[in-house]
């Protein structure tokens, strides 16, 4: 019922800035789907557009097989969470909560019923009578959560509404809106610039560059085969490491591969996708970070850079010389302009 | 940092003691002298404490004024200059509210051309464009009458630009959330801009009675008709008397009652402005 599509939608704004281009893309009812990118990329734009808060000034789109171009942002049937809350600091968290309600005119005990389940479902109920000056950014976040929960709107819309708060607490709420999404079964649109999150929350992500749509995929088909090398260093952390073939690491890596695509510009490999083996590739450990579970090893092949993921327990250190194993099939090669080919 | 030097909280006391006063003095010779008989005042030296014709004097004020200053009592004067007053900053919040919101989250042809045009008018206070706005009122039939005295001086472009400077501190989110909740322009007014603006409307509301409350040039331009007389014009014609008749118990009578109101504006808008300015500390 709240499938949305998106058909060549642009946005230039006033002054001429082109925030969004030709972005087209279908998202089916009840899916999670993260917008990601870098800050400036244009995320925050498309998601205003689809909340109607920003009108489009290319394409269409539709909510629940309905072109809403022009539709209001409150009879679109949607609700939004905001990084900074952008709770009503004069209302209670009730208030908050019951405005957009009463604003359609439901009847008080239908509101009053529909808060007590949002604020029991978030943990709210000892807060209800409080203003949110006197809560915590978290419990902000909540509030916001629950103001966008009681309309029991068809399509979430979040833009970065964990940016706010701290490692710790981020952590919690990503758990916990990954549990709302799958007991509401609404569709969720989520903007962010972290690729942590995007990779933990989305059933499917959409990368976007520049006002582009870089890539859409679920975060394993994103993260094992990226479009474009923006993809590949985006998606990861660290990132996969992208090779110009005219160095010495790529060179050394492509040899030892059977099928090599031509006119290659880049070649990228996973850092946990190479290994310390008897027989390999030489090269020199610049740097060994231990972080516990895992280890990660900078590397110089000649002048080329690299990061080697490695289990826990390496007991070499920085200016030992190695020689580096690669899985097969691991390499991904890229053209020119940085887009995928394949073998 | 705490000091605890007895000698500097001695000298600090005694500082500001002389300083409350310097500036309590005039107001309790004028309160004592309100209770003595006009001709105790005419000797020297004035009395310091009070007599006891406090209660005749100001009954005398309230309900028959003094003959020698045109005997209009004073409670006529007070409710008219209290009329004039409360209209005049009522009508100054509210027009101010209105075209602040208008210049703010409204995108309309001209738009900072108006903005620039109310600004414009800061450089012309009732003093300057008196003459024409005589005549403006003068042909609308308006003389003698509570919209001569008020419409004229409700026009704030200082209001307005204090409401737009803090309506553009509003987050855009806010609006937004609002709009998503289904509230309308009207909607959003009253139950969003309206209370967030509280604070500032208290601070106004001081400012602004106190401003209407002291006109003294335009009311005495435009009323004859002693039943609009205000408590400021009342003062001025007691003072005209001179020194003949011996009024001035009537004349300081009138100064404490004239201050009466905007003391109780301002103890009671006070006290919201301090709430409003706890409350709304993020
Ligand atoms: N109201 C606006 N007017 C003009 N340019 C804007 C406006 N809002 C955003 N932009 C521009 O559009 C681009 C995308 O912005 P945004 O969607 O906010 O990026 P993101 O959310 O990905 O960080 C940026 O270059 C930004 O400067
Ligand atoms: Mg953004």
């Amino acid at each position: 019922m709240a499938n949305l599509k998106l058909d060549r939608v642009g946005k230039t704004y006033a002054g001429g800035v082109s925030a969004v281009e030709n972005a087209s893309f279908e998202i089916a009812d009840g899916e999670f789907i993260v917008l990601v990118g870098p800050s400036g990329c244009g995320k925050s734009t498309m998601l205003r557009m689809i909340a109607g808060l920003e009108e489009i000034t290319d394409g269409d789109v539709q909510i629940g097989d309905r072109s809403v171009n022009g539709v209001e942002p409150g009879d679109r049937n949607i609700a939004m969470v905001f990084q900074n809350y952008a709770l009503y600091p004069h209302m209670t968290v009730r208030g908050n909560m019951a405005y957009g309600l009463r604003n359609q005119g439901m009847p008080k005990p239908e509101v009053e019923a529909r808060i007590a389940e949002a604020a029991r479902f978030l943990q709210l109920e000892p807060y209800l009578d409080r203003k949110p000056s006197a809560l915590s950014g978290g419990q902000r976040q909540r509030v916001a959560m629950g103001r966008a929960i009681v309309r029991e709107p068809s399509v979430f819309l979040f833009d970065e509404p964990l940016s706010n708060l701290d490692a710790k607490l981020r952590t919690q709420l990503r758990a916990e809106l990954k549990d709302l999404h799958k007991r509401l079964g609404a569709t969720f649109i989520y903007v962010t610039h972290d690729q942590i999150e995007a990779m933990s929350l989305a059933d499917r992500i959409v990368i976007m560059s520049a006002g582009r749509i870089e890539q859409i995929g679920t975060p394993m088909e994103l993260y094992a085969n990226p479009a474009s090398t923006f993809v590949a260093e985006f998606i990861g952390a660290p990132p996969m490491n992208v090779l110009p073939v005219t160095g010495e690491a790529a060179r050394a890596f492509l040899a030892q591969e059977a099928r090599v695509p031509d006119d290659l510009g880049h070649v990228g490999i996973r850092p946990e996708l190479m290994s310390i083996g008897d027989n390999g590739i030489p090269a020199t450990i610049t740097l060994v970070e231990p972080l516990g579970a895992e280890t990660l090893v900078h590397l110089k092949m000649g002048a080329d850079k690299l990061i080697m993921r490695s289990g826990h327990g390496l007991a070499l250190d920085a200016g030992a010389e190695i020689k580096v194993a690669v899985e097969a099939g691991a390499l991904r090669f890229f053209d020119r302009d940085g887009r995928t080919r394949s073998a | 940092m705490v000091e605890n030097r007895p000698l500097a909280a001695i000298l600090t006391h005694v500082v500001l003691i002389a300083g409350i006063v310097f500036l309590c003095f005039p107001v309790w010779v004028a309160l004592v002298a309100s209770t003595h008989p006009g001709e105790a005042l005419q000797r020297s030296p004035i009395p310091m404490w009070f007599g006891d014709q406090g209660f005749a004097n100001y009954s005398q004020l309230l309900r028959e004024g003094v003959p020698a200053a045109g005997g209009v009592p004073l409670s006529t004067m007070m409710l008219n200059s209290l009329f004039m007053a409360l209209g005049i900053t009522v009508g100054k919040i509210a027009i101010s509210l209105i075209s602040a919101f208008a210049i703010v989250y409204f995108r309309f042809p001209f738009r900072m051309l108006f903005f620039w045009l109310i600004f414009a008018t800061l450089m012309l206070p009732v003093e300057v464009r008196i003459l024409p706005t005589y005549d403006v009122v003068a042909s609308l039939g308006m003389l003698n009458s509570y919209p001569g005295l008020i419409i004229p001086l409700i026009a704030s472009a200082t209001a307005t630009f204090l409401f737009r400077q803090f309506f553009m501190t509003i987050p855009d989110e806010l609006v937004e959330a609002a709009r998503i909740d289904r509230a309308g322009p009207l909607r959003f007014f009253w139950d969003i801009l309206l209370p967030l603006s509280r604070t500032n409307i208290a601070a106004l509301f001081i400012i602004l009675f106190i401003y209407g409350w002291n006109q003294y040039l335009w009311p005495f331009l435009i009323t004859t008709d002693q039943d609009l007389y205000t408590v400021v014009m009342g003062i001025q014609r007691m003072v005209n008397v001179g020194e003949g008749v011996p009024i001035w118990n009537y004349t300081m009578g009138t100064a404490i009652l004239a201050m009466i109101p905007p003391v109780l504006v301002v103890l009671v808008m006070q006290r919201l402005f301090v709430k409003g300015l706890v409350e709304s500390e993020k």
